[in-house]
């Protein structure tokens, strides 16, 4: 597992199993700072995650710490610590959404008027503040999921955990959610987990992702450790005299001691050990004659990683 | 000075407002009772209508009316026919017997609070958002608890307040302080009863559904249906009649009688000559005590076992 400085959020072989479903078996993971991604297909476990680190639920085993506590044993403690927005449309439609967002601060320990202005605040940081006063049964999917964003942050929690904020969004909605939920990640300096069953999603605004799969995680860490592994050179050939001639430059480049694989019968894979493999490459190309109809350094896509470690269950 | 005021900065020709928006909390951050509190005062505010638009407040606004109507009437006779040949004060009831006049009141008012307390936190699933919070489940229910338990009191223990305090102004109320203050404490302490037990079962019904029509239904079904059930049994069939104490519709004002200590209501037909033995005091605590611990008890075992996260 990629080390990673002061977790947030650590898990130890937690399982956790709902009557007949397995939720998560034996998931262990490091969160820490920043936004990190909670990846996986619907069902993979996220949304039992994300309830064990609210202390909502007790761990059929293992254990789970937020904060260096058990979040079952000091629920109170560490949810006061906690923002949660979660998946499903929950808001109230007929109270307006900074009557929503100062009862959520309130709950949080805020004292009214704090709340009361803080409402005002977090509804203003969400693009909301010329509709604070609206019902939330008139506002529309994108403006309802702000307001969810507004009254998880509206008492400064230290980690926020966010369920599928994105749901229901058109692209131009969506892509502004991501922004704000950036900015909170590295403007407002807090802890984020982003919950979600889209890829790219998780690539466009985290530091670091969990991969979970039917219970297990399959893959955790910050994204540039686990895409920066093993860089790539493809090289895509023409066909020579009807010949693929994929595997007879992949077997040249391995005599030259190379790593390299015909990946199909006109595709090259070859490991980028070191820069000297850029030469070796260019020699064998250059003797053996081919047409490179592409070249290109390939660093590992997150996509990548799921797909190397995860089953058919994937995500979008 | 607020801290929007502090970010006024006014120092020389390229002063500017500065507005930072949002900004990290470092003020105080109150315990878990203030988390019950404001829950509590929340859910007391919807179940009244307040903060939502008018046609939310038309039912319980109404119904709070319809338990203070006979208050103000009792109060205007007396106020306005002082003297009259058969002394119409004498037919006035007191706090004590006010409760027969409003115990449809009462009931729809129960009937109709407490799905709005419960039911639409699990219907929108808002519960999670809840359970994210400090509260736990217990501190919840504890919240949805006060909250219905106190708007009840609007009910149970506001109208016969009036009255009694509209009567001591007309000066046929209590006489002298001490009986004054024993009236008050005995309209607590039957109005706390009353609002206690109405408020466990009409929790316990909305806990097993999220549908507040359903709910409201129920409640009133379970309320009234109980009176109608043990009345068949024991003065129709002749059954013994501590049956009676399971009639939820009767039970929470025997016990305000006793309170007050005035005779209950007969347990057998009334035909001038016979007039039945009402139920002994200890079948109508120990009943009281019973069906609200029965009835908490459910609704909590129903709210712990809601899922909101899977």
């Amino acid at each position: 597992m990629p080390s990673v400085a002061a977790p947030v959020v650590t898990g130890i072989d937690v399982t956790k199993r709902w009557s007949t479903t397995q939720a998560l078996s034996g998931a262990t993971f490091a969160i820490g700072d920043g936004v990190t991604g909670l990846l996986g297909a619907n069902g993979a476990g996220k949304t039992t995650l994300l309830g064990l680190i609210l202390g909502l639920h007790r761990p059929d085993s293992g254990s789970i710490t937020v904060f260096g506590q058990d979040p079952w044993l000091a629920g109170a403690e560490v949810r006061a610590r906690l923002g949660y927005a979660p998946e499903h449309d929950a808001l109230p439609p007929d109270v307006a959404a900074h009557d929503v967002v100062r009862h959520l601060a309130e709950l949080h320990g805020l004292p009214r008027r704090e709340a009361t202005s803080r409402a005002s605040d977090a509804l203003w940081e969400v693009g909301l503040g010329e509709e604070r006063f609206r019902p939330v049964g008139t506002m529309s999917t994108g403006q309802r999921q702000r307001v969810k964003l507004a009254q998880a942050i509206v008492h400064d929690p230290e980690l926020l955990l966010l369920d599928e904020p994105t749901n229901g969004l058109d692209p131009s909605q969506r892509e502004d959610m991501l922004g704000l939920i950036e900015h909170v990640g590295v403007d407002l300096g807090m802890h984020v987990i982003l919950s979600s069953h889209l890829l790219d999603e998780v690539e466009r605004v985290s530091g670091s992702v969990v991969i979970l799969e039917s219970g297990r995680v399959v893959a955790d860490g910050r994204m540039a450790e686990l895409s920066n592994t093993d860089p790539e050179l493809v090289v895509e050939l023409d066909r020579i005299d009807g010949d693929d001639p994929a595997p007879a430059l992949a077997l040249a480049l391995e005599r030259g001691g190379l790593v390299a694989t015909a990946d199909g019968p006109r595709r090259v894979v070859i490991a980028l050990g070191s820069p000297s493999v850029y030469d070796a490459v260019r020699d064998a190309l250059a003797d053996g004659g081919y047409s490179v109809r592409k070249l290109e350094r390939r660093t590992a896509s997150l996509e990548d990683v799921y797909l190397a470690s995860a089953g058919p269950g994937r995500p979008e | 000075m607020s801290r929007r005021e502090d970010d006024v900065v006014a120092a020389d020709d390229r002063a500017q407002i500065y507005e930072p928006g949002y900004r990290p909390y470092r003020g105080v951050r109150l315990g878990v009772s203030h988390s019950v509190w404001a829950l509590a005062r929340h859910t007391a505010e919807r179940i009244m209508g307040l903060k939502r638009p008018a046609r939310y407040k038309v039912l319980p606004f109404v119904t709070v009316a319809i338990a203070y109507l006979p208050a103000v009437a009792f109060i205007g006779i007396v106020a306005l026919v002082p003297n009259s040949p058969r002394r119409l004060a004498d037919l006035i009831p007191g706090p004590g017997h006010y409760y027969g006049f409003i115990t449809a009141a009462i009931i729809l008012f129960a009937a109709l609070a407490a799905p709005e307390a419960l039911c639409p936190d699990k219907r929108s699933r808002f519960l999670g958002v809840y359970l994210s919070s400090p509260l736990n489940r217990s501190t919840y229910l504890l919240s949805k608890a006060i909250a219905v338990i106190g708007v009840l009191l609007l009910v149970t223990v506001g109208p016969p307040l009036l009255l009694l305090v509209g009567l001591a102004l007309q000066n046929e109320g209590p006489h002298g302080f001490v009986d004054f203050m024993g009236t008050v404490a005995q309209i607590f302490a039957a109005g706390v009863s009353l609002s206690l037990m109405f408020g466990a079962v009409s929790l316990a019904i909305p806990s097993l559904t999220d549908r507040r029509a359903f709910a409201s239904a129920g409640s009133l079904l379970l309320i009234l249906g109980s009176g109608a059930i043990t009345s068949v049994i024991v003065f129709g069939l002749g059954g013994p009649k501590n049956v009676l104490a399971l009639s939820i519709n009767r039970l929470p004002f025997e016990l305000a009688l006793r309170i007050f200590t005035l005779r209950g209501l007969p347990t057998g037909p009334q035909d001038g000559f016979v007039a039945s033995a009402p139920l002994s005091t200890g079948v109508v605590v120990g009943a009281s005590v019973g069906l609200t611990l029965v009835a908490a008890a459910v609704t909590w075992w129903r709210v712990v076992g809601t899922e909101v996260t899977r």
